[in-house]
């Protein structure tokens, strides 16, 4: 018959056991750590405070010496989800135009693996916020989900391009206010050389018109009326 | 974004009356928001339908008033009463940009390209170059390809005012724009030689 060969046999289990075991213990404790990592990673984008003023009316607390929480109407709700789909539209458009350059940076290793960790993240949040919103306009319009972020989009644009436009026109003072001056100083300068002419002829018919040259040069809104017409015949 | 169960309670209070939203907080960008909140919700009570109508169609009665007015300034302009004239182009532009922010951008951009290339024409027929050259630049921001007549007021105004180099900068990113449209060519020579005289 055999003869078993316990010990022999239990250093065998033996070792198959601290295999196993150490093997369990690295693959957890790895495990933990990734997924604390991947919770403290920053996130993408600045807290949503649309949301959080939408969300906030939903839960509005009553006001002190009221038992009951206000009623909050549902034009004011939908101002606000309105509100709220705008950012989102804000943010798409962000991760649009980020995507592309993060996996450019990724694939030549310019930018860490967290980044891209914190973008993937940033993307499904936004695909989740997107369908909450067209769940809750359609609760609060029957439909109102198909067109809410077409209309969000429109106003996201409108914002923009009403914003730029309003930078160029708030110009125009200081515009037209540089232009006075350099005008005048223009003015002058011709003036003064109208007058070195004059000045020049008049010395050499008579001496002592050097006062009307001064004279001239003192009547400068009249004189500023006169340049303007030769400057349209121009 | 924080998770997305989650949110921040914000200390915002709901007039009963009014309807209006105010915090107590002292954020100044939650304050702001809130302005706007209020104000789009102002612009949806006076909206027949609950919740604003898709993009398209647009209400053609605006269109039709802004076209109007701009005809109008049109008119007036020819006749030489540009003060006039520029009276009506600012009356629709006023109105094209009170258009309700969820209407087609893209047609606001177009109404407002045209009045302000129109306005910047007359601002020229009254040596207001500063002015001019302003509304040329508004209109070529709302619409920037296939609008040559306002990249070259710009650079017309630019060059009344002495200023050269600005305009053949400007000439240069307009034909970049527009190719070789023959009037920006023409007038970029215009400012070199003049460049080179002074």
């Amino acid at each position: 018959m055999f003869e078993i060969d316990w010990v022999g046999l239990s250093m065998a289990f033996g070792y198959i056991g601290v295999l196993v075991g150490s093997l369990i213990t690295f693959s957890s404790v790895y495990r933990k750590r990734k997924a604390a990592q991947s919770a403290t990673l920053a996130p993408w984008f600045p807290p949503h405070m649309q949301r959080n003023i939408y969300l906030s009316l939903l839960h509005l607390e009553p006001a002190e010496g009221q038992e009951k929480a206000p009623n909050v109407p549902d034009s004011v709700l939908r101002a606000a989800l309105l509100r709220r789909a705008v950012e989102d539209i804000h943010r798409i458009i962000q991760i649009r135009t980020a995507k592309q350059a993060c996996s450019t940076l990724l694939q030549r290793g310019s930018v860490g693996d967290a980044l891209w960790q914190r973008f993937l993240r940033a993307e499904q949040e936004m695909e989740a916020e997107l369908k909450d919103v067209v769940m809750e306009a359609n609760a609060l319009t029957p439909n109102w989900g198909t067109t809410i972020f077409q209309s969000a989009n429109e106003m996201a644009a409108n914002t923009m391009f009403r914003q730029k436009l309003d930078d160029i026109q708030s110009q125009t003072e200081a515009e037209v206010e540089w232009w006075k001056t350099r005008r005048a100083s223009i003015q002058d300068e011709f003036m003064k050389e109208l007058d070195g002419e004059s000045g020049a002829a008049a010395k050499a018919s008579k001496p002592g018109s050097d006062e009307d040259a001064v004279l001239v040069e003192g009547g400068g809104p009249a004189a500023t009326g006169s340049i303007r017409k030769k400057k349209g015949k121009k | 974004m924080d998770d997305t169960e989650t949110f921040d309670l914000l200390p915002i209070r709901l007039d009963p009356q009014s309807k209006a939203i105010s915090t107590t907080s002292s954020s100044r960008i939650l304050n702001q928001e809130l302005k706007t909140l209020n104000e789009l919700h102002k612009t949806l009570l006076s909206l027949e339908s609950p919740a604003p109508p898709p993009p398209i169609p647009v209400n053609p009665k605006r269109s039709a008033q802004i076209t109007k007015l701009r005809e109008t300034g049109n008119d007036s302009f020819r006749k030489g009463k540009h003060a006039e004239a520029i009276q009506y182009y600012s009356l629709g532009l006023k109105m094209a940009l009170s258009r309700p922010l969820w209407e087609p951008s893209g047609l606001v951009r177009d109404e407002v390209a045209g009045l302000y290339a129109n306005r910047a024409q007359a601002h020229m027929a009254m040596q207001s170059w500063a002015e001019g050259s302003v509304d040329a630049e508004s209109s070529v921001e709302a619409k920037k390809a296939g609008n040559a007549k306002a990249w070259w007021r710009k650079a017309k105004c630019l060059m009344e005012m002495g200023r050269l180099e600005e305009a053949e900068e400007w000439i240069g990113r307009g034909l970049e724009m527009e190719g070789n449209e023959s009037d920006l060519v023409a007038l970029l020579k215009d400012v070199q030689e003049k460049s080179k005289k002074a």
